[in-house]
């Protein structure tokens, strides 16, 4: 397997060539992965609300967002203008340090864990050893800050969606972990770059998908419930509870919260993408390929191509799970708090249980298939 | 023992039932995204009203006799007709007639009943003002040339409903002008009615 493209040392030398000694050049180096990380984090996010826009009114034979430049696309960069230009209000006798925090409390969490999505083998920001379980560490702070907001809004159609975006997390982050786990068993990692690495051997066929297909659908309703999506947006119910915990919040609070549940539903399917869909490994693999064309893996011009190809392999992906999330928005009707709970803990739990027992049987029995 | 597998057994037949349902309605609202949009872009495309539409009413003011029946037949007494009594021709002469159509709810009644026919519907609905008491029309406002959504307009494209497209098409968007919408149209049914009776009275 070959590293492919090492931008930070590439980048390192080419600052020791310009004569800055070897610590300057790595500290100018350390914050530029972050920055581009976060801004593409916002602009994928932004995408996606403009996605969910044209998806929705195509799901329901309207034209949807077209005027606002070319097919809409510019309406995402008014919705951040106008919600940065609005003003900050703090309605009455809210307790004002959690109303404040509770939206930055939601949102640097989705943000952190962008930390450990990989685009290509280097391309990510920090290869952690331990890099599922931050993310699943991380996205149960974000209950905390939905509970706070709830709390402090002084208003009960917010705390009662406070109450159940809690409720909601709690109960699926169980079968959320269980399903990730049985992918980290197989692959005896929890590092994101070795989940990847181990689906890369056959192309398609290797993907955790085939070996993993009740695992992978658990991860898939417990990331539409973790993120609030639609057939478990209880939360933000707009039938019952005006918008739940986001009842009170306006401008850039709002906007937190807004970006940061629509980052968190970029997140997921990424992680989908990673555990499940092979990450940034295209159908057939890029190597096969070259050794058929008789290319070796150390040209530069096939590593350029690897790296990008593996990028839009890994959005192709990402994005294909978002469409389908937006369609399930305008094909499953909410399920009510008693119903949630039910399949959360009656049916996903004791599933994914016996699914990660299966695994760690099949991975005793079969070492060759299932990663010994 | 075998209580419990049946009690499985059925959970997953229905766990199973419920994703087949959900991949149903899936491919449906799959389906429906590569239908047409319905959409109208309002206001550069108009929907043309149909038929027997009930739009603002027009009045005719040199028509009316003064008789009150609009008055009459109306729901809540709307009409306001301002007449007095000429002695030298003995006959009511008109002042005043105004409708508000703030409060009128368009059941046509003064239409139907109208004597001399000086009131009718016009396909005329954008009502919109600033203030409810611009919608209080005075005879002259009542007289005005109605708007229409093929005539008055330039920039507006009218489009068909569905119920008056040619068989077989569903969007009003790519008509071709002047092709016959599916069934018989109103007039042809008269005159062949009016055939039919004709002939059974030679008989």
């Amino acid at each position: 397997m070959s590293s492919g493209i090492d931008l930070q040392g590439s980048f390192i030398q080419i600052l020791e060539g310009l004569g800055l000694p070897h610590g300057v050049a790595k500290v100018v180096w350390i914050p530029l992965p972050m920055v581009i990380i976060v801004g593409a984090v916002t602009v994928l996010a932004l995408v996606s609300t403009w996605l969910e826009r044209k998806i929705s009114a195509a799901a329901q034979q309207r034209i949807g967002p077209e005027y606002m430049g070319p097919l809409g696309m510019l309406v995402p960069v008014a919705d951040v203008v106008k919600l940065l230009f609005k003003e900050n209000m703090l309605p009455a006798k809210t307790d004002p340090w959690l109303f404040v925090l509770a939206p930055i409390l939601v949102f640097i969490p989705v943000f952190l864990s962008y930390l450990i999505v990989p685009f290509g083998q280097n391309l990510v920001i920090t290869n952690l050893s331990v890099g599922v379980f931050l993310w699943i560490s991380l996205s149960s702070i974000a209950p905390i800050g939905l509970l706070m907001a709830g709390y402090a809004s002084n208003n009960k159609y917010s705390l009662l969606g406070g109450l159940r975006a809690a409720a909601q997390s709690i109960s699926y982050e169980i079968p959320l972990a269980l399903a990730v786990l049985a992918v980290v068993m197989m692959s005896n990692s929890l590092s994101t770059i070795d989940i990847v690495a181990q689906q890369a051997d056959y192309g398609i066929l290797s993907w955790n998908v085939w070996r993993q297909p009740v695992g992978f659908l658990i991860f898939w309703i417990a990331a539409l419930a973790e993120a609030e999506r639609m057939p478990f947006d209880l939360p933000e119910a707009e039938e019952e509870l005006v918008a739940g915990y986001q009842t009170e919040y306006g401008a850039v609070r709002f906007m937190l919260f807004y970006a940061g549940s629509y980052a968190n539903l970029v997140l997921s399917c990424f992680l989908i993408a990673v555990l499940y869909l092979g990450g940034w490994e295209s159908p057939i693999p890029v190597s096969l390929l070259a050794s058929w064309l008789g290319v070796s893996e150390s040209t530069a011009w096939l590593q350029v191509i690897t790296a990008s190809l593996g990028i839009v392999m890994t959005l192709f992906k990402t994005y294909l799970m978002i469409f389908i999330a937006i369609l399930l928005r305008w094909t499953v009707p909410r399920v009510r708090i008693d119903q949630l709970l039910d399949l959360g803990w009656k049916f996903l739990l004791p599933v994914s249980l016996v699914n990660l027992l299966l695994t760690a049987g099949l991975k005793l029995a079969f070492p060759v298939a299932f990663g010994g | 023992m075998l209580k419990f597998l049946k009690q499985v057994g059925d959970y997953t037949k229905e766990a199973v039932q419920a994703a087949k349902y959900i991949g149903q309605g899936l491919s449906v609202t799959f389906d429906h995204m590569q239908r047409r949009p319905v959409t109208v872009q309002y206001p550069y495309e108009k929907l043309i009203p149909s038929e027997r539409f009930r739009g603002r009413i027009h009045f005719e003011f040199d028509k009316c006799i003064a008789c009150e029946v609009c008055v009459r037949v109306c729901p809540i007494n709307l009409p306001v007709v301002d007449w007095e009594f000429n002695k030298e021709t003995k006959k009511k002469k008109l002042n005043h007639y105004s409708i508000d159509f703030g409060v009128c709810i368009f059941c046509g009644n003064c239409v139907e009943y109208c004597p001399t026919n000086c009131l009718s519907m016009t396909e005329e609905y954008e009502l919109a003002t600033y203030d409810r008491h611009e919608l209080n029309y005075d005879n002259v406002a009542l007289g005005r040339l109605p708007y229409s959504v093929t005539h008055s307009d330039p920039m507006v494209t009218p489009i068909r409903e569905l119920a008056y497209l040619p068989k077989g098409v569903l969007s009003g968007h790519d008509v071709p002008e002047g092709t016959r919408r599916a069934g018989k149209l109103p007039e042809e049914i008269l005159e062949e009615m009016e055939a039919a009776s004709k002939s059974a009275e030679t008989k």
